[in-house]
């Protein structure tokens, strides 16, 4: 049987576009000392570090090197990187709990981070592509996401401000969490339809931002997750389900990774409807449209059905499943801490530490990584231990 | 590091930071496989498009791959099939923002036409660009053709672009 875990440290630095003021060693500290202060432990006390970022969208190499020993407190201890694109955060966020539950380490600090600014995310992505087949007409994540939209818009008849609905949502939800890089308390859906369109449909404020910054999450076994706090996050279940699609072969907005890894997510978690067995959700949407369909995908909507989630209020704040609390993908977009941070968000939750953007009685939370080639990770977190 | 350095204090009107700037090349060389080098050779003398059938399933691949990803079967050059340069539109969007292209360094121009799109014949969408800038004038379901440039060189350029037809 696998060992409890929880999650009972968590820092993150504010997300904003540009950290001119720290290096990047500097801005993983910075994560990593907040995490070790919120759960009270010193250096020493991590047996293990996960690390991860895509060192390509920097122009950089092996960054774990000189950034995973000083600046996470990795000397003399395994430090492990981890590079998954989008999922990076949710690769280092489940390979942390299979290190605890495993039973190998009792405590393990995951950092994810990136520095957008400094380097450029479209032309990274493109080079992790064919470079023969795909790079030529790639125009990195926002092209396929944009003919992802297309598509399904085309299948189900959804209007562009059904889509805009997501990032009003998002953006002044974003406005409640002190670290979201695009904080919007009064955007309307007009000054979302009236932004210039980058890649049809998308329109700009259809579109994350690039950020900087890091998260840092430190997991502990039971035992010492009960002595270091009285109110850990604790894991309920973690799917992962990888896919390739070479050359955009896919139809992108039904996510069959998503499908699949939500069954066997809800099933190990015992969801039986995610709309009320789920009390929150942080979802990964790089584009408004991704949110909509992406949720379909997950089960809380049928196919085409998206919207209702927002038209009916269930997906907004004070109904029955919130979505993205935390502004999301929309409002802070630092890839490689990106889907970490949708842990630490319904990790957030479920301690009840959300402050303006709490779920008021969260005792269940789901967080979402999408990433690589139409991958899907997900993580089921409570308030509980798991029985 | 391999560091052409020029120390820089920034202009004062954009921020006030001290900036080391460095522009580095860094060439590779890439092995692009046997099925790969067999369709470039046939597009550059022949002026036709090849595809790879699993020999399990019968799904045919567009463009040519090694391993049939549901069978997790080979395929080799003898597994590689004709298909015609004509497909229907499944997706398609105008790429309207600037960024760095890593095959050249320098700024990709824009905008342009890029769209998914399913040979006829084949199992498979695949991408590519699109000689078509206005996303009103373009539809899902339309026909695409290839367009061949005239001077054939053996790489994927020889293909600048599908375009949208209409038929009888």
């Amino acid at each position: 049987m696998p060992e409890k875990v929880g999650i009972v440290g968590i820092g993150q630095t504010k997300f904003t576009s540009k950290r001119r003021d720290v290096n990047i060693p500097e801005m993983v500290y910075e994560s990593v000392k907040m995490a070790l202060d919120d759960a009270q432990l010193e250096p020493n006390d991590i047996d293990a570090i996960l690390i991860g970022n895509m060192d390509h969208f920097e122009g950089i190499n092996f960054s774990e090197m000189w950034c995973g020993i000083d600046a996470a407190p990795g000397y003399m201890k395994p430090v492990v990187k981890i590079a998954t694109g989008g999922t990076t955060g949710s690769s280092l966020g489940i390979c942390g709990y299979y290190n605890v539950a495993s039973g190998i380490y009792d405590k393990v600090l995951v950092v994810g981070w990136e520095k957008l600014n400094e380097g450029g995310a479209t032309t990274g992505i493109i080079t992790a592509f064919d470079p023969v087949w795909e790079r030529p007409s790639l125009a990195g994540a926002l092209g396929p996401l944009a003919l992802m939209a297309n598509m399904y818009m085309n299948e189900f008849n959804v209007s562009p401000e059904t889509a805009a609905m997501v990032t009003v949502k998002n953006r002044s939800n974003a406005a409640n969490n002190p670290f979201a890089h695009l904080q919007m308390p009064n955007i309307t859906l007009d000054y979302v339809m009236s932004s210039q369109t980058i890649s049809y449909p998308l329109r700009l404020h259809d579109c994350c931002p690039q950020s900087e910054g890091a998260c840092a999450v430190i997991y502990a076994n039971e035992k010492e997750a009960k002595r270091i706090t009285d109110n850990p996050a604790w894991f309920h279940s973690v799917a992962t389900s990888h896919y390739y699609t070479f050359g955009c072969d896919d139809k992108m907005y039904d996510l069959p990774t998503a499908t699949f890894a939500s069954k066997k997510a809800y099933k190990k978690a015992g969801i039986k409807d995610p709309i009320k067995d789920l009390d929150v959700a942080e979802v990964y949407e790089p584009t408004s449209w991704a949110e909509l369909s992406w949720t379909e995908a997950l089960g809380f909507a049928e196919p085409g059905k998206g919207g209702n989630l927002l038209r009916e209020g269930i997906s907004q704040m004070g109904g029955e499943l919130p979505v993205n609390p935390s502004g999301g993908v929309l409002s802070t977009n630092p890839i490689g801490a990106t889907a970490l941070v949708r842990i630490a968000e319904a990790a957030i939750q479920v301690m009840d530490r959300g402050e303006k953007r709490q779920v008021p009685d969260a005792e269940k939370a789901l967080a979402m990584g999408f990433g690589g080639s139409l991958w899907t990770e997900l993580a089921i977190l409570g308030n509980e231990p798991p029985r | 590091m391999n560091l052409r350095g020029e120390y820089k204090l920034a202009k004062k009107d954009r921020e006030d930071i001290f900036e080391i700037r460095w522009k580095t090349d860094l060439p590779y060389k890439y092995s692009i496989g046997k099925l790969s080098v067999k369709f470039f050779e046939v597009l550059k003398k022949e002026r036709k498009l090849l595809g790879s059938k699993c020999p399990e399933c019968g799904k045919v691949h567009f463009p040519p791959r090694g391993v049939c990803a549901e069978c997790v079967v080979k395929m080799t050059v003898d597994d590689m099939v004709e298909v015609p340069p004509r497909g229907t539109l499944v997706g398609f969007t105008v790429i309207n923002y600037p960024f760095v292209d890593p095959q050249t360094g320098g700024m990709r121009p824009f905008p342009y036409g890029y769209a998914l799109f399913q040979l006829d014949g084949t199992d498979t969408y695949t991408m590519h660009f699109l000689d078509e800038k206005d996303h009103t004038k373009m539809e899902i379901g339309q026909r695409v053709e290839a367009v061949f440039k005239d001077e054939m060189e053996g790489n994927l350029g020889d293909i600048p672009y599908f375009k949208i037809i209409k038929e009888g």
